[in-house]
Order: C-alpha cells, then sequence, then structure tokens
C-alpha cells in the first residue's frame, strides 16, 4: 500500500474545474464543464465515446490548455501539480518503449519522477499488478494486458496524490479488473484521489461518486444510487439515458 | 534543468536501442559497406588508357612518331581509316578517333562524347600520346611541367579526398533519419504525451536526445574512422579529438533538425519522405562532391546556410592539412556548427509542444 502525499490544505477539492471550456478547430470538446472532485474519493467520469473525457483528463494532466474557466489541481495550476510530482497519468493506450524490459520502463519512469529507492517501488509497483516475476520481460513480448498492467505500475511509482486513469480496464480480463478496483479502493482510502474514466456502466458503481458528461458538459452529479433516484430508473445506464435526454 | 532527467533520456535512448539491431546494422553496418564501395571505385588508380583510332587516310608523319604515338601507355592506339575509325566509335570498340590537319597543324580528335567526364580523360591520354610520339624527333614541346602539392601527394586517391566529408556525412544522415523516426515513435505511440505529464521538462528531454544520439554518433564515427585508416588505408594526418569535436556540434545539429521533421511528419513514411529534401541539398551543395567554390554564384548562400559545408571543410582541413582544433578555420567552422546546432535545438523544444495531440 502506498502512503498518500499530504493534500495542499488551501483546498478541499483535489479537483476543481469550473466553467472549462477547450475548443479543437471547430468541435467544442469541453463546453463550460463543472464538477469538483473530493480529496481521497475515486470520481468516475461517465460518458460516451466522444463525450469529452479524455479531453478533460488531459487538462487536468496539463497537457491541455482550457480556453476558458478555471481548473484547479491540488490547489494549483495542472502544470504546477505535474511538475512537483504528485499527479499520476494512465493513457489510455499503454504508453510503453516496446524496446525496453519491463524493469526498464519503470526504471526510466521512475527516474523522471525524481523516485528515491527504485529498486523497492518498482518491485512493490510490479507486486501490485501481479507482474514482478516479468520484470526482466521485453515489453514488446508482453500480451496487451499485461501492457496495461506495467502502464499502471509506471502510474504509481512515485505515490502521486492524484492518479488519472483514463479507461484503465480496457483489455483487462474480468479477475484482474476486480483486483484493479479492489487496488484502487485500497488507494482512495489511504487518501489517494483517483480520476476513473470509463464508459461502462457496470464500473461506476465501484465509484465513490459519478460525473455523467455529455458533449462536452457535465450532465449530472452523484452517487450511484443518487443519480438512479434522481432520474427514477432502475439501473444506471437507463439513468444516463433519462438525463441525456432531460436536457 | 535536471541532470538525472536528460541522463535518464539519454539513456532510456541507448537501452532501446540495445535490442533494435536493424538500426544498429543502419547505424554501424551501412558505412562501412557503403565506404567499402566507395573505396573499391576511388581507393585505387583505376584510369584505364583510352582506345585511340588514329585515323592513317588523314595523317601521314614521320614513321618512328607515329609507331611512338600509338606504343604510348597513355593510349592503347590502333590504325585505320578514317570511316572505319567513325565505325568503331560508334559501336564503342573505340574511345577516340584522331587525325592531324597538316596544313593547319591541328590536332582533331572526336570521342562518343556522351560522357563528359570521359571526354576530358581521354583529351588528356591522347596529348600525353602525342608528346611520346614528338618526343622521338629528340625534342620536347616547351618546359617539363612537375606539380608539386602542399597537401595530400601523388599517392592520394580520390577516396582520401572523400573519407573525411563521408564521415561527416554518414554521421547527419543517419543521426538524423534515427532521430527523426524515433521522436515520430514518442509522437504516435503516446509515450510522448506521458512524458509531458511527468515533472520532465521540454529542455530536458530534448538535450536528452541530443547525449543519446551523440553517443551513437561518436562510437560510428569511431567505426567509420577505423575502417577507413585501417582497412581501406585512407591517409589521415588530423587529431581524433577534433575530428570528434566536429562530428559532436555536427550531430547537435542533425538530431534536432530530426525533432523538428517529426513535429512535420504524421507517420514515419512521411518523415522518410524528408530524407531527399534534407539530405540531397546537402550532397551537391556542401562541397561533398563539387567544390563549394566552384558552384554557380546563385547556388552560393545556399550553401553557406548548409551545416555540411562546415563539418566537409573542418573535417578536410583536420583529416588531410593536419590543422590543429585552434586552427582560426576549424574553430569558426565549429562555431558555425555550434550555431546552427542551438538554432534547430530551440526550435525542437518549440515544436513540442505540451498540446501534443
Amino acid at each position: 500500500m502506498f502512503p498518500p502525499d499530504k493534500l495542499n490544505v488551501a483546498t478541499q477539492f483535489a479537483v476543481d474545474a469550473r466553467g472549462v471550456r477547450k475548443r479543437f478547430g471547430t468541435i467544442e470538446a469541453l463546453r463550460g464543464l463543472d464538477l469538483a472532485i473530493r480529496a481521497g474519493e475515486i470520481y468516475g467520469l461517465l460518458g460516451p465515446n466522444g463525450s469529452g473525457k479524455t479531453t478533460f483528463i488531459r487538462c487536468v494532466a496539463g497537457l491541455l490548455r482550457s480556453e476558458a474557466g478555471t481548473l484547479t489541481v491540488l490547489g494549483g495550476t495542472p502544470r504546477a501539480a505535474v511538475s512537483a510530482g504528485r499527479v499520476g497519468y494512465m493513457t489510455q493506450v499503454a504508453a510503453l518503449y516496446g524496446d525496453l524490459s519491463v524493469d526498464e520502463n519503470l526504471r526510466f519512469f521512475a527516474a523522471l519522477q525524481g523516485v528515491a529507492h527504485a529498486d523497492e517501488r518498482i518491485a512493490e509497483a510490479l507486486r501490485t499488478v501481479d507482474l514482478l516475476d516479468r520484470r526482466r520481460s521485453v515489453v514488446n513480448t508482453l500480451s496487451s494486458g499485461m501492457r496495461t498492467r506495467v502502464s499502471l505500475a509506471a502510474t504509481l511509482l512515485h505515490r502521486p496524490s492524484l492518479l488519472l486513469l483514463d479507461e484503465p480496464t480496457v483489455g483487462v480480463d474480468p479477475l484482474l479488473r476486480q483486483e484493479f478496483w479492489a487496488y484502487f479502493r485500497r488507494l482512495a482510502s489511504s487518501g489517494t484521489t483517483l480520476l476513473v474514466s470509463s464508459h461502462v456502466m457496470d464500473e461506476a458503481s465501484r465509484c465513490d461518486r459519478l460525473g455523467l458528461i455529455r458533449a462536452g458538459a457535465v450532465l449530472a452529479e452523484g452517487t450511484a444510487n443518487e443519480l438512479v433516484a434522481r432520474a427514477g430508473t432502475p439501473d444506471l445506464e437507463s439513468a444516463f439515458l433519462a438525463l441525456a435526454e432531460a436536457r | 534543468m535536471n541532470g538525472h532527467r536528460v541522463r535518464a533520456v539519454a539513456k532510456r535512448i541507448v537501452l532501446g536501442f540495445r535490442r533494435d539491431r536493424r538500426s544498429l546494422g543502419l547505424l554501424f553496418v551501412a558505412p562501412v559497406v557503403v565506404l567499402s564501395l566507395v573505396g573499391a571505385v576511388w581507393g585505387i588508380a583505376t584510369e584505364r588508357a583510352p582506345v585511340v583510332v588514329l585515323a592513317t587516310d588523314r595523317f601521314s608523319g614521320p614513321a618512328n612518331v607515329i609507331d611512338r604515338f600509338l606504343a604510348s601507355s597513355a593510349i592503347h592506339g590502333r590504325r585505320a581509316t578514317y570511316d572505319d575509325g567513325l565505325r568503331q566509335l560508334r559501336r564503342g570498340e573505340a574511345d577516340a578517333l584522331v587525325w592531324l590537319d597538316s596544313p593547319n597543324a591541328t590536332l582533331h580528335i572526336v570521342t562518343e562524347g556522351s560522357d563528359p567526364l570521359a571526354n576530358g580523360t581521354i583529351g588528356a591520354a591522347v596529348q600525353r600520346a602525342v608528346a611520346d610520339g614528338l618526343s622521338s624527333l629528340g625534342q620536347l614541346p616547351g618546359p617539363k611541367v612537375v606539380i608539386e602539392q602542399l597537401y595530400g601527394g601523388a599517392d592520394y586517391t580520390l577516396l582520401d579526398y572523400l573519407a573525411p566529408v563521408l564521415v561527416a556525412f554518414f554521421a547527419f544522415f543517419f543521426i538524423f533519419l534515427l532521430s527523426a523516426v524515433s521522436f515520430l515513435r514518442e509522437r504516435t505511440t503516446g509515450t510522448l504525451e506521458r512524458l509531458m505529464a511527468t515533472p520532465l521538462r521540454r529542455g530536458e528531454l530534448v538535450l536528452g536526445y541530443l547525449a543519446g544520439f551523440s553517443f551513437f554518433a561518436l562510437l560510428q564515427a569511431i567505426v567509420i574512422l577505423l575502417f577507413t585508416v585501417l582497412v581501406l588505408r585512407v591517409h589521415y594526418r588530423g587529431n581524433l579529438a577534433t575530428i570528434f569535436i566536429v562530428e559532436a556540434v555536427l550531430v547537435v545539429g542533425a538530431v534536432s533538425l530530426g525533432l523538428l521533421v517529426s513535429a512535420a511528419a504524421r507517420n514515419e513514411l512521411q518523415a522518410v519522405q524528408f530524407v531527399p529534401i534534407v539530405l540531397l541539398p546537402q550532397v551537391f551543395l556542401s562541397g561533398l562532391l563539387i567544390p563549394v567554390d566552384q558552384l554557380p554564384d546563385y547556388l552560393r548562400p545556399l550553401s553557406a546556410v548548409l551545416p555540411l559545408t562546415y563539418a566537409n571543410e573542418a573535417l578536410r582541413s583536420v583529416m588531410i592539412k593536419g590543422y590543429e582544433l585552434a586552427d582560426p578555420l576549424v574553430l569558426r567552422d565549429i562555431g558555425i556548427l555550434v550555431a546552427f546546432g542551438l538554432v534547430m535545438a530551440i526550435g525542437a523544444v518549440a515544436s513540442i509542444r505540451r498540446e501534443v495531440a
């Protein structure tokens, strides 16, 4: 288990987005998005493909600049949080160096994050994703599920306060998915904040709170039960559809 | 700027190539193969004596002059009629048809003409044969000419002149290509996005790339130099350290240019299409094949902005003339290469936007 970093006391929110807008040419990817993620919670960003989930996560990771609105991450700008090594970003595709071994990849990312005692941290992260025995394997020889697990391990090395996980369970078998979520829960209970994007509704019930996002704006926010109750539907999927139509 | 992060990026590049045998082959084997070919073509005196037909029906003179002319080692001489000689020339059986227009004392040389380079060689060979023929009359047609050289010598071949510039060309070509493709992979596989979501700064990333590829460029230079000096027996007078310094500053420009090109390309095929745009002008305008002072005036400014122009001049000065690092010409060339590298590196940093989508 990774102990959490101390969260900036200036804010109670790990991520605070107000009226965030982002445009790519003629396409408006984020249209005044508002949401707030509390420290130590698992926040699920739920929505169909193209709804703006990845764009928002990339804004939080300091990779995109919003054109309007304010976005506070761990009490400062997104870039400041990233530069301080307090953010971990797991991309949708397992972005790793295929010619390097698992160990070499992790060692590289540990060096970039300035991780001390890299050996222990790498072993710890690999144990978490159940890949300790593949430490010497070249990444190109691994299955896509294994690469996703290595990618997650690379995100955990520096024990970030905020974990951004963009569809982390795509291509992961159901058993391992179960283990991932159990691990996410342990991280959250130790104080780490997790922002998880997904378009799979059954994963949503595992999050503390959800933001239903469509066409670059949040339709509704709350726990899964609250959203279902608000929509008056039997499940989350139909709640999402009902809330989308109500807009 | 964090040295640990720069070192991590450089190490990542070196480790990555360790398992990429094709790229390693491209770096180290390809130059050796090409140099072997260059050595075979230009490394030995391969001048072939041309076949020269003397048109006997148009030329008469003292028999001993004609005999000496035809027996000259500069040519393979034979006799034929003018018409037969022309036929041989057309069929490619002879390189030149020769006769003397007695009333005007004009020596006529007819060549096949489709190869302008061959014309000069044949003309010179015939003139040597004429001199041999006239020597039978007991007098030489003018003073004896002795040519001495400040640098090089009679035993220097074209390869000696080409080797220094090939060292520069290979370094630039392969390092440019590999850095462009490597960085493009960072962009297309998502690793660049991942790197940009870490504390790594753009300048640190470029510096790491420069350090990683400089390592390979210097290894390549060692392989090329050892091969040219020990196997091809190229004459070499300069200081090895000076050669490496010139190489290193050239490589800074090559890597940075590769990074810049990778920003303009969407895939590896497009990146490769930049090779002729970046390299062919340098092949023709940097003094690699044609001396810069023989270029047309309007091409000189273009030659003046190409990095290989200065690398070639510096490496020839060091390897053929034995100039030291402190020589003003070498220092000036290195200075210009450093400036080029800096401009390209700044451009490369600017090309890596945070918004990498």
